[in-house]
């Protein structure tokens, strides 16, 4: 222990005789480690959004493909789905898109029954400030609040809509709240018979059915009946599109995490050259050292501890930035590199998914790597003749 | 003399490295904290989620396969042209000038603060 200690501040004294060599590692380990835990920290909070939200998600998706784009599917359909065993609820959905130019973005537009049972018995209040638009109602909307604040209107404004030939005036009834800004940032919700209209959805269709299965472990086997039903469909299972979104964090993460891999390996040649450096001052203190005693593994213990120390002090010192940046500073500059740009940025409240098993690894992955990097020269260095060392032959 | 230099060196280590230890911890128990008091908010996602049918985030709303990517069929970034190149609209820093998307849009939102329903 006393061995440990002295040799700690040994250490301690070799990283201050370099404070500026130390200081600069010191400084570049920490904006590596923060570029790395940044990417880290933003894409497994997006993930966890995504999983905790998903479970709401219909067990299935019935669409129908003509020449290899999504058409419009028959509502009737709904029905025969219905009779499939296994099937719960089975609810045909009328959305899409439209183009604002004035604001540059693409809004989805939702068509939603509220005479639905299981709308009329949700506490909506959660989610919406004001309400939803009534069944059957021509002139009433409810947006996300972020579109509302791009156009600015307040909860009872009237806006005017493209639907069909027409412009309507509508009123807005409700607004989502900003704590699901990120599923309902750009949406537009209308009433089933509104939405038809604006989107030009003839009766009789639908964008795509919706299916609830009493035991959601057998999503393939329905999945399977339904194109055996429905030849043309493309069945999309609650699974697939979690493995979407996986994939796509993964890409967008990892494209990231290969950008930042150059400054990783610069970080790391750099570090080498300037631990590995060995000067002959260096030279000579290594060769004192062994000289008055100290065996090959002291001086590695001593380099170990300096890497160890210096490396520890600046992952943390990322981490903890890192940390600060994505959840308490929203992440600027890099939600933009990461998502990309886009007309209406939900603003990025995300609730954190570190565990400490993550912080554990990701100190683990810097560190180690680092010292290594000032060890291995090290243990190279003790190796040699101290005679040799004191003469600073090379 | 050297011992307590030593002592002291020793000491400012020491309340370093636990300074960075009680960071780690006040950002694990903040994140806890955070998570467990997140349990409206996830609910409140359900709902939404539940209403729309999708899961799909506002990331990007520049094109559907960036806004619904669960929900568009694998072709979708290429169905304008057999061999076209994945332009990624939302992948690129800065996005084209508005012109190019405004091209083939129709009709216009227009807020209309003149009058109040209530």
């Amino acid at each position: 222990m006393r061995t440990q200690l002295a040799l700690i501040l040994f250490a301690l004294g070799s990283a201050r005789r370099r404070a500026g060599r130390t200081l600069s590692i010191l400084m570049a380990l920490a904006l590596v480690t923060f570029a790395f835990s940044s990417v880290l920290f933003l894409t497994e909070a997006l993930r966890r959004e995504y999983r905790m939200a998903s479970e709401a998600l219909p067990d299935l998706t019935v669409q129908r493909l003509v020449a290899g784009r999504p058409a419009l599917i028959e509502a009737g359909l709904a029905e025969s789905l219905r009779q499939i065993p296994g099937v719960i609820a089975v609810e045909p959905r009328v959305w899409g898109y439209f183009f604002v130019p004035n604001l540059a973005g693409n809004f989805t537009v939702m068509g939603v029954d509220t005479a639905q049972a299981d709308l009329t018995n949700s506490p909506w209040a959660g989610a919406v400030d004001g309400r939803l638009p009534k069944t059957g109602s021509r002139d009433e909307v409810v947006m996300g609040k972020s579109l509302a604040r791009f156009l600015g209107l307040e909860l009872g404004d009237a806006v005017i809509l493209p639907v069909g030939p027409h412009r309507i005036q509508m009123d807005l009834v409700g607004t989502f709240k900003s704590e699901v800004a990120l599923w309902s940032a750009d949406v537009i919700v209308l009433s089933l018979t509104n939405a038809r209209t604006f989107l030009q959805v003839p009766v009789g269709q639908v964008t795509d059915i919706a299916v609830r299965l009493s035991t959601p472990d057998e999503a393939v086997v329905a999945a399977r009946k339904i194109a055996e039903l429905i030849p043309d469909a493309r069945v999309i299972d609650r699974q697939l599109m979690g493995r979407t979104y996986d994939l796509t964090f993964d890409t967008r993460g990892g494209v990231m995490g290969a950008m930042l891999m150059p400054a990783l390996i610069a970080f790391l040649v750099l570090a080498w050259d300037r631990l590995s450096g060995v000067g002959p001052a260096e030279w000579r203190e290594i060769g004192v050292l062994k000289a008055i005693g100290w065996r090959t593994s002291d001086v590695i213990a001593a380099r170990l501890w300096e890497g160890v120390l210096v490396g520890f002090c600046g992952a943390v010192l990322g981490i903890f930035a890192a940390y600060l940046f994505v959840f308490y500073a929203r992440a600027p500059g890099l939600s933009s590199v990461l998502l990309g740009w886009s007309s209406i940025y939900p603003s990025l409240d995300l609730v954190p998914a570190v565990t400490l098993s993550q912080v554990v690894v990701l100190i683990c992955l810097v560190v180690l790597p680092f010292v290594a990097a000032g060890t291995v020269p090290a243990w190279r260095t003790a190796m040699r003749d101290p005679h040799q060392l004191l003469r600073g032959a090379s | 003399m050297r011992t307590s230099r030593s002592k002291r060196q020793l000491l400012l280590l020491l309340s370093t490295c636990l300074a960075l230890v009680l960071a780690v911890v006040w950002m694990i128990a903040d994140a806890a904290r955070r998570r467990a008091s997140s349990a409206q908010r996830t609910s409140q996602s359900r709902m939404v989620v539940r209403l729309f049918g999708t899961a799909d985030m506002v990331l990007s709303s520049s094109s559907r396969w960036l806004r619904h990517p669960s929900l568009s069929e694998p072709g979708a970034p290429f169905a304008d042209g057999p061999a076209i190149l994945d332009i990624d609209p939302a992948g690129a820093m800065i996005g084209p000038p508005l012109e190019v998307l405004a091209g083939g849009s129709r009709g216009v939102i227009e807020p209309n603060k003149s009058r109040r329903s209530r």
